[in-house]
């Protein structure tokens, strides 16, 4: 049971429920015995998500490269296409390799650490910065728009009324953590910024200085008003949160070594105080950190295709992630903290003259940490023939990689399985129901009908394996039209699996 | 009452204080005063004028006063590749110094170009070259007031723009789609119209791409080069008819050959997307919510957005820009009581406008090349950790504060707050030394004296209240008023701490009258002044303009 049905239940049941030995027969909301449940560390109420913004819509075909395509690779980006025996293999993967400068990801992919998201987007994609990345930050269909982000709203459900009465006995520290300067779309509430923006916490502190009175006198009318009382509100906050972070920021340490100054790796420096604040005990939601420069459309390799912005790009983001995974295993706390990277958008398949590449559509998404069930959602983009448009104008070179999986998918599977969020709220804010991608799942769900060796039917964007709990959902009918292996198979009532043949099920082993 | 028909009523100190504040970085108290009393027209054409005071400014000079070539221009050089970083900064220190001093012209010119600057964006980080820079930025000072069309086909060919966006890669035989997008998602037509709808289409991109196909940067970071610029290439150029979409009455630009091809489809071009209805829209808006309010509803949009717009896009205007800014600064919406205080001041706003307000003067650049860099370095030093850096803006779109959802807003965080404090804590606790004789401060004693009648005779005339004081150091400081609430707690609670009846004050003040050189009567009336000084300009009130 998720805490907070647990919380729920138990406020509002007169079932008798058994926790560590104490049976409860009926509390009320406000009773003591609720009020400390609450504060105690229950399923999922410890975990932290990092989020990864690499700004400027990275360029996912030289970063997770498909060498079963690479003939197609090679011709499609001929200017810029790694050499075929530089591509970093992967254990266990013989279709997919990493662009040479991530030797850090892929050790963590090899380690079990990492999973890669292929090909996502999502429908009609925008090719501006600002719009698509609003769209990713939101959470939003390319026609709609919203005024809060998608872990906004998040935190707005999970932390009620933030920020009237905030800190208080429950919740001490900020909600959600941005390093950096301007604050994030992706952390904004209903209102508000759900998270506090800041470089360092130490610097962070002594600006702060002690708290000052805050006069709560009349506003002014209009904008002029209404400003007002969110630069007092900023100032209220940060005061308030000022000596939790500064604690925290004491009290943990970094166990890994990170890549030193002369690298010039914000994002090292970044997550470097992510996990000393993880460390120290903070117990804020979400980080939000970034890295940028990605807006690679000219000379994104350099003399040769091994070096240059796109591979520096690469080596950062691969060594910041490798320390900072290496620093949670370290100090204890890998299993709580999971992170995801996510970009403007993908570059074309295709490069230009320019040695670069245009805005395009889909990319890679990376996840690291211990809790996730796969490495790999979706398969490599058909390099041959999957790309957009299906029928080009004869003459355009331009080629465009398309969506596999809708990164509201991942977005609802951080939201239900690693934060534990009642489903139906995780549908709410993200604005409706999304599929999963089985992420942190063993169990590969059918989403369509269709041929068992089509990979667009299962929730894993795979054809299921011999690993896979395979489940066929109702109103799918999947046909089989070979011997097929699964660890197990469940067909649900109304769903059908139509042999085509004398073909057989059979598990493993 | 039209909210674009112009404002009549004489100018009152505040509303004098309101227009200096938006049409420049912000006012000293003597322009204020200047301009109290005229008409709305009379002062924004003042305002206008006074452009041609700085026309030609003295060039920027070397600022590192251990060289033997320090006060010297360099521009004229040819290029040094190892002073590049320095003289990019040394060429935005030239033109902060130029927002900043305190000669008696307040002009338009700087705040307008550095709308320019926001909006057609070349980055310093990426283009490096600094010849290339101080190129852009004197453009645009030159143009700033002049004519829209010219301005979009100046910054087309810009050897800068050509390097920051590509354009000087974009061939027939491979077009770079880079600046054809920008060239109307951000600076002509915009991407979407207030409803939401796209204003051109993907291909209507490509198309433009081909368009501008042929130009090139000329001698790039080239060392010891003399000369640069940029050039068309009739080899690169696709001579084949581009054609637009429906958004553009599908416009076809016939395909030309030849040198002068590239300037001929260039102007086409410009003239088609300054035909889009939405041209003319989208820039007004963006002036309207870099001089009045970010938020733009339908009522603004219905009766200054488009009314503006027409205007600038009729056949009598032809799109100068001029016009525009003068109806703009002397409308009833400008000086609408809702729209003062409506923005949260910028970084510039922010330390600009303080360093004016408080009459901090500028050393000269030619003559007084070591503190004037001093002085830069902690303006323009601020404001960079502020997160804002002329010419050196973080993307194409320009600073995220004046395109984000909430705006201006977004210049507020626990962070920034923090940093806007320490800086205006810098002159209230000054330490920041510009000369042995010049720290940068609020002059207190200075100030308090001067409003003092009969000072150095306690017995002729009464010491000057706790009112007085506090009326002396907010006068023109904010936007809006502070209520008496506020008053009575930035007296009792801060000047007075909270522990002491005000009447204490008159008795250190009459102290002070009495010995003025002596140093710890000076201190009682320093520590006093300096705390609410400090508290004032923390107030969430002074971060708005």
């Amino acid at each position: 049971m998720k805490r907070r049905d647990f919380i729920s239940a138990a406020s509002s049941m007169a079932l008798p429920l058994m926790l560590d030995g104490f049976g409860i027969k009926s509390l009320a909301k406000g009773s003591a015995l609720v009020q400390s449940l609450r504060k105690t560390a229950a399923v999922n109420s410890d975990r932290i998500l990092v989020i990864v913004y690499l700004g400027g819509g990275n360029d996912g075909l030289n970063t997770v490269i498909p060498l079963e395509n690479y003939s197609a690779y090679n011709q499609l980006r001929n200017n810029i296409a790694i050499p075929e025996n530089s591509i970093l293999r992967l254990a266990g993967n013989l279709e997919t390799g990493f662009h040479p400068a991530m030797t850090g990801m892929r050790a963590l992919y090899d380690e079990g650490k990492l999973s890669i998201i292929h090909s996502v987007s999502y429908p009609n994609p925008d090719l501006s910065h600002y719009r698509s990345t609003d769209i990713w930050m939101t959470g939003v269909d390319s026609s709609q728009y919203a005024d809060s982000g998608w872990a906004g709203r998040y935190l707005n459900d999970r932390f009620p009324g933030y920020p009237n009465n905030y800190p208080n006995s429950e919740m001490e520290d900020p909600l959600a953590i941005q390093i950096g300067q301007i604050s994030t779309t992706t952390l904004l509430g209903n209102s508000e910024s759900m998270g506090i923006t800041l470089q360092d916490p130490n610097s962070f502190y002594q600006m702060i200085g002690e708290p000052d009175l805050s006069l709560e006198s009349g506003l002014p009318c209009c904008d002029a008003g209404e400003l007002i009382a969110y630069i007092r509100q900023q100032q209220v906050l940060a005061v308030g949160y000022a000596g939790e972070i500064k604690a925290a920021a004491d009290a943990g340490r970094n166990l890994a070594t990170y890549p030193d100054a002369s690298q010039k790796n914000d994002l090292a420096d970044q997550l470097k105080i992510v996990a000393r604040l993880i460390h120290g005990g903070l117990r804020s939601k979400i980080y939000y950190v970034s890295l940028g420069g990605f807006d690679t459309h000219s000379n994104q390799i350099g003399s040769n295709s091994l070096e240059g912005n796109h591979a520096e790009l690469l080596k950062k983001l691969s060594d910041a992630i490798y320390a900072f995974q290496s620093d949670l295993g370290l100090q204890g706390t890998a299993d709580k903290v999971l992170g995801m990277t996510f970009s403007d958008f993908g570059r074309r398949a295709s490069s230009n003259a320019s040695k670069g590449t245009d805005h395009g559509i889909a990319a890679p998404m990376f996840v690291f940490g211990t809790g996730m069930k796969r490495q790999l959602v979706g398969t490599n983009p058909d390099l041959v023939n999957g790309l957009l448009p299906a029928n080009p104008y004869p003459g355009d070179p331009n080629r465009d990689i398309k969506m596999q999986i809708d990164f509201r998918r991942v977005y609802s599977d951080v939201l239900n399985d690693w934060f534990g969020t009642v489903r139906s709220t995780t549908d709410q804010i993200l604005y409706r129901n999304f599929k999963t991608t089985s992420l942190f799942s063993d169990l590969v769900q059918s989403i369509a009908s269709g041929s068992w060796l089509n990979p667009e039917i299962w929730s894993s964007g795979r054809i299921p394996t011999a690993l896979d709990l395979v489940q066929i959902n109702p109103g799918h009918t999947v046909e089989v039209g070979q011997n097929i292996i699964a660890k197990d198979l469940q067909v649900k009532n109304g769903g059908e699996l139509k042999f085509l043949g004398n073909y057989s099920f059979k598990r493993p082993g | 009452m039209g909210f674009l028909d112009t404002y009549s009523a004489p100018l009152t100190e505040k509303t004098a204080a309101h227009l200096l504040r938006r049409a420049t970085f912000g006012p000293t108290r003597a322009e204020i005063l200047n301009l109290s009393g005229k008409s709305a027209s009379e002062a924004v054409d003042i305002l206008i004028d006074n452009a041609s005071f700085r026309a030609s400014p003295p060039p920027p000079v070397e600022l590192d006063d251990n060289r033997s070539d320090a006060g010297q221009p360099f521009l004229q050089k040819p290029f040094d590749l190892n002073r590049a970083t320095s003289y990019l900064r040394y060429i935005q220190y030239w033109w902060i110094g130029l927002m900043t001093e305190q000669n008696g012209f307040p002009s338009v010119l700087e705040k307008l170009t550095a709308f320019w600057q926001n909006h057609f964006v070349v980055t310093s980080a990426d283009v490096e070259d600094y010849r290339y820079i101080n190129r852009y930025l004197s453009f645009l000072r030159t143009n700033a007031l002049g004519n829209f069309r010219d301005i979009t086909i100046g910054m087309t060919k810009d050897p800068g723009m050509l390097r920051f966006q590509n354009g000087n890669e974009n061939t027939k035989t491979s077009p770079n789609e880079n600046y054809a997008r920008e060239l109307q998602e951000l600076f002509t037509v915009g991407q979407k119209n207030f409803a939401g709808s796209y204003n051109y289409t993907e291909d209507d991109v490509k198309a433009a791409a081909r368009v501008l196909t042929g130009w090139q940067a000329t001698n790039y970071f080239v060392p010891a080069s003399t000369a640069f610029g940029s050039i068309f290439n009739p080899e690169r150029h696709d001579t084949d008819d581009k054609a637009f979409s429906a958004h553009y009455n599908n416009t076809v630009i016939s395909g030309k050959s030849g040198n002068s091809a590239g300037d001929e489809e260039l102007s086409s071009l410009v003239n088609m997307l300054l035909s889009h209805p939405e041209a003319p829209k989208f820039i007004c808006r963006k002036l309207y919510r870099w001089y009045v309010n970010p938020n733009v509803n339908q009522d603004i949009e219905n009766q200054v957005i488009i009314p503006l717009a027409e205007f600038f896009a009729s056949p009598i205007n032809n799109f100068e820009i001029k016009p525009v800014l003068r109806k703009l600064l002397t409308s009833n919406i400008f000086f609408d009581q809702a729209n003062i205080g409506a923005i949260v001041k910028s970084p510039s706003e922010m330390m600009i406008g303080m360093i004016r307000f408080f009459n901090q003067p500028v050393p000269d650049i030619t003559t007084e090349f070591g503190p004037f860099r001093l002085m830069m370095d902690f303006i323009a030093g601020s404001m960079n950790t502020m997160q804002l850096s002329f010419l050196n803006q973080p993307s194409v779109f320009g600073s995220l504060p004046y395109y984000q959802t909430g705006y201006s807003r977004n210049w507020i965080n626990g962070t920034s707050l923090g940093y806007r404090g320490s800086r205006s804590d810098a002159m209230v606790y000054p330490f920041v030394r510009i000369k042995p004789d010049y720290l940068l401060q609020i002059d207190v004693l200075g100030r308090l004296s001067a409003i003092q009648p009969n000072f150095g005779n306690v017995t002729a005339a009464p010491a000057i209240t706790c009112e007085k004081v506090l009326a002396e150091f907010s006068s023109n400081l904010y936007a809006v008023e502070l209520t008496q609430v506020q008053k009575d707690f930035l007296i009792d609670k801060i000047m007075m701490m909270n522990s002491s009846p005000r009447t204490t004050w008159t008795r250190e003040w009459d102290a002070y009258r009495a010995a003025p050189s002596d140093v710890s009567k000076q201190n009682t009336i320093l520590w006093r002044c300096r705390a609410m000084l400090k508290y004032m300009l923390r107030m969430a009130e002074y971060q708005l303009f």
